[in-house]
């Protein structure tokens, strides 16, 4: 009896094409590991200026989160062509230097919500918009091992993004500081907003969308 | 943010109370104390005392590995790209993880005990050793230092455990051993390829480990006799990559710091 079987069983329905050349999918992977970096760096940096324990250990915990971010996606790069993984490790233009340099900023113990507003209010979620765009994106077989990478940091963001908000609730507890977390929240918004996002414009494909619509297609 | 945020400015609720050292060391209290000898200062379940210095050991290991966290979490922020490699950093914010789970362990060790967090001073000398603005002599005072101080404090309490027959804290210091061991490996790797080409660098970041090694054996809190609360582990040294003769050296080291202390406690006996 034959043992011939089609190469694709009938429910896989991945095809070929995807957005991303193996340059572009290099270039958003080196922004998103110089973005990881910056991120577990400041992290680990805000334990020791946080007063509140529960705050601190969760800090400890999504500092390791975002290393290990960083170190799949220094893995990955010279899997796309990229044998010097510092090269490409870079922020996506200086406007994007500019907000995380924001983000990195307070330092004073009583800063806490401004703290937590510029990572799980602002950068967590961009950095969740533009993973899930990579993702639905990209050619499902031939840029597989991204694909797979950026599923398990997903997971890591989601989880750190649901532990930050609910920190965030906890210590919001005043209309005063409703207005703060709201200041904040709006001031790191239009910084990122200015650069385009953690790939720079077109994070979100919003370059492309563009395009097709003025072109007519 | 700043680099290097200096001890002073660690952040902490109003539970907590900052204690210095040497009050400890030089309260005359401790040499009246010491007059009423009452049997060895090794962790034994059979001593009078020995619930309430296990607290105290406890909420000592919690606040310790509170500064651990700060002090890898530093580590990964107070250096740049060129002056600490990607790798060490990495190595860092797993510490990071590591020691932040160590704290929750010790926190919920302390409600198993019967003490609550805040109950004993905080002495910030573990951060101190976790500021020296070169990588490499951070590292070997943290992981090579502080961390293997770690794994004879955890060996100890573990067997104060058995000997106790407390299960859950056997089986927590147990796990906290384990990562110790792994935080030492990462030191002493550190250690040699940061310093493979530079020896008077390797040489000035074991004077430090030496310096701090002194430290933590302050007043003969760890050694190999009766008399240290916490005992030297050797086993669990070697599984962490110390050689014998460098676990011989901290034992000296430790011989010798005892030694310092009772002659000083003599000093204010005879004094006072």
């Amino acid at each position: 009896m034959s043992t011939a079987r089609a190469p694709f069983a009938p429910w896989d329905r991945r095809e070929l094409p995807g957005l991303f050349p193996v340059e572009d999918s290099a270039r958003r992977v080196g922004n998103y590991k110089w973005t990881e970096m910056r991120l577990f760096e400041v992290l680990g940096g805000w334990v020791a200026t946080v007063p509140e324990l529960d705050v601190k250990l969760v800090l400890g915990r999504h500092t390791y989160h975002h290393a290990w971010h960083a170190e799949l996606w220094h893995k990955r790069l010279p899997e796309l062509r990229e044998m010097n993984p510092d090269r490409m490790t870079v922020p996506p233009n200086d406007a994007f230097v500019t907000f995380m340099d924001a983000v990195r900023e307070p330092e004073a113990a009583d800063e806490t919500i401004e703290k937590l507003v510029g990572v799980y209010r602002v950068l967590i979620p961009r950095k969740i918009a533009a993973y899930t765009y990579h993702l639905n994106g990209t050619s499902p077989i031939t840029d597989a091992p991204t694909i797979r990478s950026l599923k398990f940091a997903l997971q890591d963001e989601f989880e750190d993004w649901r532990d930050g908000e609910m920190l965030l609730q906890s210590l919001i507890d005043t209309p005063e500081k409703v207005e703060r977390a709201i200041r904040r929240q709006a001031e790191l918004e239009n910084l990122v907003l200015a650069s385009g996002g953690i790939s720079g414009p077109g994070s979100l494909g919003e370059t492309a969308a563009r395009t097709e619509v003025e072109n007519g297609s | 943010m700043k680099k290097m945020l200096p001890e002073a400015e660690l952040a902490r609720d109003e539970r907590f109370v900052r204690s210095r050292i040497e009050d400890a060391f030089l309260d005359p209290r401790g040499a009246r104390l010491a007059d009423r000898y009452t049997g060895p200062a090794k962790m034994a379940a059979d001593r009078p005392a020995a619930a309430e210095r296990s607290r105290s050991l406890m909420h000592g290991i919690f606040v310790g590995e509170i500064q651990a966290l700060e002090g890898a979490g530093r580590t990964c922020f107070d250096f740049d790209d060129d002056e600490a490699p990607f790798q060490l950093k990495l190595d860092m914010a797993r510490q990071c993880w590591d020691e932040s789970r160590h704290c929750e362990i010790s926190i919920k060790l302390g409600e198993h005990m019967g003490s609550e967090i805040g109950e004993y001073g905080e002495s910030t000398f573990l951060y101190a050793a976790a500021c020296n603005p070169d990588p490499v002599l951070r590292l070997t005072g943290v992981n090579r230092a502080l961390e293997g101080l770690a794994i004879d404090v955890f060996n100890s309490m573990k067997e104060f455990g058995e000997s106790s027959s407390d299960p859950i804290l056997t089986f927590c210091e147990d796990w906290m051993l384990a990562d110790e061991v792994t935080h030492v490996k990462m030191g002493s790797d550190w250690l040699r390829r940061l310093t493979e080409k530079d020896p008077e660098r390797r040489e000035r970041a074991l004077e430090f480990q030496r310096t701090v090694d002194k430290i933590f054996s302050l007043g003969g809190f760890r050694g190999e006799s009766e008399e240290n609360p916490i005992q030297l582990a050797r086993r669990f040294r070697e599984l962490a990559g110390f050689t014998d003769g460098e676990v011989d050296e901290i034992a000296e080291i430790a011989r010798q710091a005892q030694a310092e202390a009772e002659a000083m406690s003599q000093a204010a006996q005879a004094a006072g």
